[in-house]
């Protein structure tokens, strides 16, 4: 019965304590299973929560047979950033294709993650930090900022992908009269190969969008559907 | 009828307002060191003393102008007559005492004993007149009488007084006093040797033609001159007994300066940290906004960095001596105090309500989290408090505790890794925004009464022109933010644009907003 379940996209939560729990929770919605691997040792500290067994020095097999790579994601929050990192490499020395997340204690341990392969670090204390000075400093905008990115507001973020490119007749981005789609505000331009530009970036101003491309959009909900329909997202 | 009359008085100035309130004035200008104007008192003081000094300077070999006289003969000498008074008037109330002793003498149902009261504020006022700092004081007034050429030479109390106006003096004088001990051993030792010495020479040389000691001053000013290792050579032993005593004295006099330089140095190393402790209150004093930071782990390390930049100071407690000494070692005023203490808030000085823009508790412990705020809580009412939130299952508690904002790193991660799943691209635009180091930024724009002349709508801004998004405008009086308002949106003093783009580029669009319109 897990197997058949774990055959479908999965998020694979490394380490048992509460950031594991808050991961899971967060993304449960969204995997058709979320399965927590515990060291030795942690299983003891969260009561009532089904986990699977790992140790670092671990091949894998069982997750290479059962789960589709390409489709699932791994988190990696082991409390030592060692372990972490450690992790990390073999989990990428053993799955290429994984999409691999990690939280990091300090910016040392997040550049080790990255230098082991992994695709987004989260640098806990910096995180933290700088919503912190968000809060003091800038109140106004992280209280926009939250309700778009975190609560139930009418305004979204959303990231909408280009299929229908002949929509700008072959215009620059500089050229492009944006204003024209009201109640949405484009803020930056994503390429194929990933990179990002924010969209009044010179170094973009000559760009011909093309399907492939994806803009980063904020909006109503309804506004951001019509622009879908211009550009042909999918 | 007389003592009722006094009584009355008293009472009357005692509680009135106006009164009490100019006499806290003048204290405040005269003896306050926080005090913002008494530092100009003081400078115009330090003035007139230079003064008064130069004019006594000139006279001894030229004229001086008349005006010039007079002005530091009589004005001078009255403004600090006046100044001595004052001080005399606010180093003790009298009228305090009289009301006490009238309190004290109704509570024990007997007569008011006022010639008491009157002997008790004699008794007062005359220690204000007899200590030190105001005698140089009165002393300073005497040239006033410069008809009596021996009182000229008063004029020179006058630079005493540069002690009252210059802090470092008194820190001089109190890390000296705690060697009292050490410095009146070294007296009565030097007095000894000088006594001694003196009389020996005396003995040896008075009676030797070619010996320049002739009299027992001759003696005294010999011994005191090699005992202090200067030496001059003008008057100096000629006999071999002579020499011998002098030789003595030449070793006294190394072991002499050596104990004072050992008790100076020693006076001042054990009262270091006190010094520096002190001087970092008087900084603190001085700041008009920061941001109280308790306890300096690695979250509030992270953000103290981040906040450096900010308009506000930072200031950081923490009762972990080896933290403070990091802290201090990065750059910021760190002070080795207990955040959970409320002694340790009068101590500093610290005024909640004037001077801290918001308290952070960053301990990663929520007992002491807890502990720190409820201590703040109890001094201030309303000061914004932001917590660091270690344990989930405690959030109640740091609410209970009566903090603003709780910030659970935990749930943060939660949060971002629902947004990083669900939109990638999305979140590192937001998190880019948010992150001190990128380059693009997102800021809010306080419209003031001029830019909103200038630019009474939001079709009237040039924001394209300097290539930033503005993603909306927040009203204050609604408390309400308009995403990506409509051109004819009327601006209003009070609110605030939310501005993307480039820091630079922000930041000439700003400027834009300040100029005049048609200079745009």
């Amino acid at each position: 019965m897990q197997r058949e379940k774990m055959s479908k996209t999965t998020a694979l939560i490394f380490g048992l304590n509460r950031y594991a729990l808050e991961i899971q929770a967060s993304v449960k919605s969204k995997y058709d299973s979320v399965q927590i691997y515990a060291l030795a040792g942690e299983e003891s500290a969260i009561e009532d929560i089904a986990t699977e067994p790992f140790d670092l020095s671990d091949e894998w097999s069982e997750i290479k047979r059962s789960i589709k790579i390409e489709e699932s994601i791994a988190f990696c929050v082991l409390e030592d950033d060692a372990q972490n990192i450690f992790l990390a490499i073999s989990l990428r020395a053993h799955f290429e294709n994984l999409i691999i997340v990690a939280i990091a204690s300090n910016n040392e341990s997040a550049n080790k993650l990255k230098m082991a392969g992994v695709n987004q670090v989260i640098p806990l204390v910096e995180t933290t930090a700088d919503i912190i000075a968000n809060i003091l400093e800038k109140p106004i905008s992280n209280r926009v900022l939250n309700s778009i990115l975190y609560e139930e507001s009418a305004l979204k973020i959303e990231q909408v992908k280009i299929t229908n490119a002949e929509y700008f007749d072959e215009k620059p981005i500089n050229d492009i009269d944006w204003s024209r789609y009201k109640g949405i505000i484009i803020l930056s331009l994503m390429h194929e190969d990933m990179s990002r530009d924010f969209i009044y970036a010179s170094k973009i101003k000559n760009h011909i969008i093309k399907d492939g491309d994806i803009l980063v959009v904020v909006g109503f909900e309804n506004d951001i559907e019509e622009f879908k329909k211009c550009i042909g997202s999918k | 009828m007389l003592k009722r009359l006094m009584l009355d008085a008293a009472y009357f100035l005692q509680t009135s307002k106006a009164y009490q309130a100019k006499k806290l004035y003048i204290y405040n200008i005269l003896e306050n060191n926080e005090n913002r104007y008494k530092k100009y008192i003081d400078i115009f003081m330090i003035a007139l003393i230079f003064i008064s000094v130069s004019v006594l300077i000139r006279e001894v070999k030229y004229p001086v102008d008349d005006t010039l006289h007079f002005f530091s003969t009589y004005v001078i000498s009255i403004i600090f007559f006046i100044e001595y008074l004052l001080r005399l008037w606010v180093s003790s109330s009298v009228c305090k005492i009289i009301v006490a002793q009238s309190e004290h003498d109704s509570f024990l149902s007997r007569e008011i004993k006022l010639l008491k009261a009157l002997r008790e504020v004699l008794n007062v006022k005359l220690k204000y007149i007899f200590s030190i700092k105001a005698m140089i004081d009165l002393l300073a007034v005497l040239p006033f009488f410069h008809e009596l050429r021996l009182l000229r030479v008063f004029i020179l109390f006058r630079v005493f007084k540069l002690f009252r106006y210059a802090k470092s003096f008194h820190t001089l004088a109190s890390v000296l006093v705690t060697k009292k001990f050490e410095f009146l051993t070294l007296a009565i030792f030097a007095s000894i040797v000088i006594f001694v010495s003196s009389v020996l020479i005396y003995v040896m040389e008075a009676n030797n033609p070619e010996s320049p000691v002739n009299t027992l001053f001759d003696a005294l000013y010999w011994s005191i001159v090699t005992i202090s290792t200067v030496g001059y050579g003008d008057v100096t032993p000629v006999t071999t007994e002579g020499r011998v005593v002098a030789m003595l004295v030449i070793i006294s006099g190394i072991a002499v300066l050596a104990f004072t330089t050992s008790i100076v140095v020693s006076a001042f190393t054990e009262k270091l940290d006190e010094i520096r402790e002190i001087k970092n209150i008087e900084d603190i004093a001085k700041l008009k906004s920061y941001y109280l930071v308790c306890g300096y782990e690695s979250v509030a390390k992270e953000l103290a960095k981040k906040l450096q930049s900010s308009a506000h100071g930072i200031i950081i407690l923490d009762s972990d001596l080896s933290r403070v000494e990091v802290a201090r070692q990065d750059g910021f005023i760190a002070m080795n105090y207990s955040p959970a203490s409320t002694q340790s808030y009068s101590k500093l000085n610290i005024n909640f309500k004037k001077q801290v823009k918001a308290v952070l508790c960053l301990r990663e412990s929520d007992v002491e989290n807890v502990y720190a705020a409820l201590t703040i809580r109890s001094i201030d009412k309303d000061v914004y408090i932001l917590s660091l939130l270690m344990q989930n299952t405690n959030r109640k508690k740091l609410e209970f505790a009566g903090i603003n904002h709780i910030v659970y790193p935990q749930e943060l991660v939660g949060l971002t890794t629902k947004e990083l799943v669900g939109k990638p691209a999305a979140f590192e635009v937001i998190h880019q925004l948010r992150s001190e180091h990128a380059h693009v930024d997102i800021d809010e724009i306080a419209l003031t009464e001029r830019m909103v002349e200038n630019f009474p709508t939001v079709g009237s801004l040039f924001n394209k022109r300097y290539r930033v998004i503005v993603l909306g405008v927040f009203k204050g009086d609604s408390d309400r933010f308009y995403f990506n308002p409509i051109d004819s949106t009327l601006l209003q003093s009070g609110d605030y644009l939310l501005a993307v783009g480039y820091k630079v580029f922000i930041s000439e669009f700003e400027r834009s907003l300040h100029a005049k319109r048609k200079n745009v």
